[in-house]
């Protein structure tokens, strides 16, 4: 097994693209997708010729996951980690939120992390052991309007974790969850700037969470020897307290 | 759906919940107590009574104000002039 090759949905923006040049300036092999390519992956193709591999496309088609996870074991000869962190945001009162979307938030915040996870445990459980760190949210513990479904997807991969703990937790693989509170992304631009000062006020450490305050935890749950397994670890400046 | 129907829809809805009805176009929402979830009602009512689908992100609730702001999206939404 190569112990080095990390697999990190969805890095190319955002938190993901934080998680990327992380895992990668620790020397790892890093494997990514998402559905449209960015110039930092394009940059980061220059940069690590032979440690960085980018995909372009949507994890709802499972054929086009399977194939990728496929590449990376042959590419690197095994899969050490992966993060599972590609996911879309919701912004609508249920009652009034199209059938469409809520089908959406399901097949690519809930089915394809479980179906990426299952292909890539398949070949851990070959290999000899693996880490997987699912990034949920705040939201899959507390409650927030306009967040149903999103939150329900969030909270089913933290009891995913869990239950996959228990599961593979014999076998040398451990599943962790980092739940981190809101933070200025993509994803939460729908977020008035009203409400991100109501939340920055409610938080103890007064300021909202940034990436780079979830690479502490992420290094714990990819690297160290812990004996941690099926947790789910919230950085969200004690917001939530 | 006329605008008249829907600003007699919204007033039953504060009605119900033994708030003043009686309100202008000009009124500022929270001066009335008409809530995201009213509106949420609001908009369930006029699909039913328009028999047209009405969904609509959360986004641009936030910016609505006063009475005249909600009838103006609730006509836009369901396509009405
Ligand atoms: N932002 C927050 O406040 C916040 C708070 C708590 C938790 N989180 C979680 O943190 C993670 C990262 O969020 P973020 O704010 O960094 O989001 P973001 O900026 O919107 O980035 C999401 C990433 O996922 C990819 N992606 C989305 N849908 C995809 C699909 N169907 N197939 C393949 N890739 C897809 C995106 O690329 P494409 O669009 O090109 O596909 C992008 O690379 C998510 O799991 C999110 O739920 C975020």
């Amino acid at each position: 097994m190569n112990p080095n090759a990390v697999i990190i949905s969805g890095g190319s923006r955002g938190l993901g693209l934080v998680l990327v040049k992380h895992v990668l300036a620790r020397g790892c092999a890093v494997a990514t997708f998402a559905r449209s390519a960015t110039p930092d992956m394009a940059a980061l193709a220059k940069e690590f010729p032979d440690r960085f591999l980018f995909e372009p496309f949507d994890s709802a088609n499972t054929a086009a996951m399977d194939t990728f996870v496929g590449k990376v074991f042959a590419k690197w000869g095994g899969i050490y980690g992966l993060v599972n962190n590609a996911a879309i945001g919701q912004d609508h009162l249920l009652a009034n939120m199209p059938v469409e979307v809520i089908g959406q938030l399901l097949d690519v915040n809930l089915k394809a992390p479980i179906l990426l996870t299952r292909a890539v445990v398949r070949r851990m459980l070959l290999g000899g052991g693996g880490r997987i760190v699912n990034i949920t949210s705040i939201c899959g513990q507390r409650g927030y309007a306009a967040l149903t479904v999103y939150s329900a997807t969030k909270g089913g991969m933290d009891a995913f974790t869990r239950s996959l703990a228990r599961e593979l937790g014999g076998r040398g693989i451990w599943v962790n969850s980092i739940a981190p509170g809101f933070f200025p992304s993509a994803m939460s631009s729908s977020l008035a700037a009203r409400q991100l000062d109501t939340i920055r006020r409610r938080t103890p450490t007064e300021r909202l969470c940034k990436e780079e305050d979830l690479l502490p935890v992420l290094d714990t749950l990819l690297f160290a020897e812990s004996n941690i397994t099926g947790m789910t670890y919230v950085v969200d400046g004690g917001s939530s307290i | 759906m006329k605008r008249s129907d829907i600003l007699q829809l919204l007033q039953e809805i504060l009605k119900r919940q033994g708030k003043p009805s009686d309100v202008a176009e000009t009124a500022e929402l929270s001066a009335i107590g008409f809530r995201s979830l009213d509106f949420s009602e609001l908009a369930l009512r006029v699909e039913t009574a328009s028999g047209r689908p009405l969904t609509f992100d959360a986004a641009p609730l936030r910016a609505i104000r006063t009475v005249a702001d909600v009838l103006d999206f609730l006509q836009t939404a369901s396509g009405q002039p």
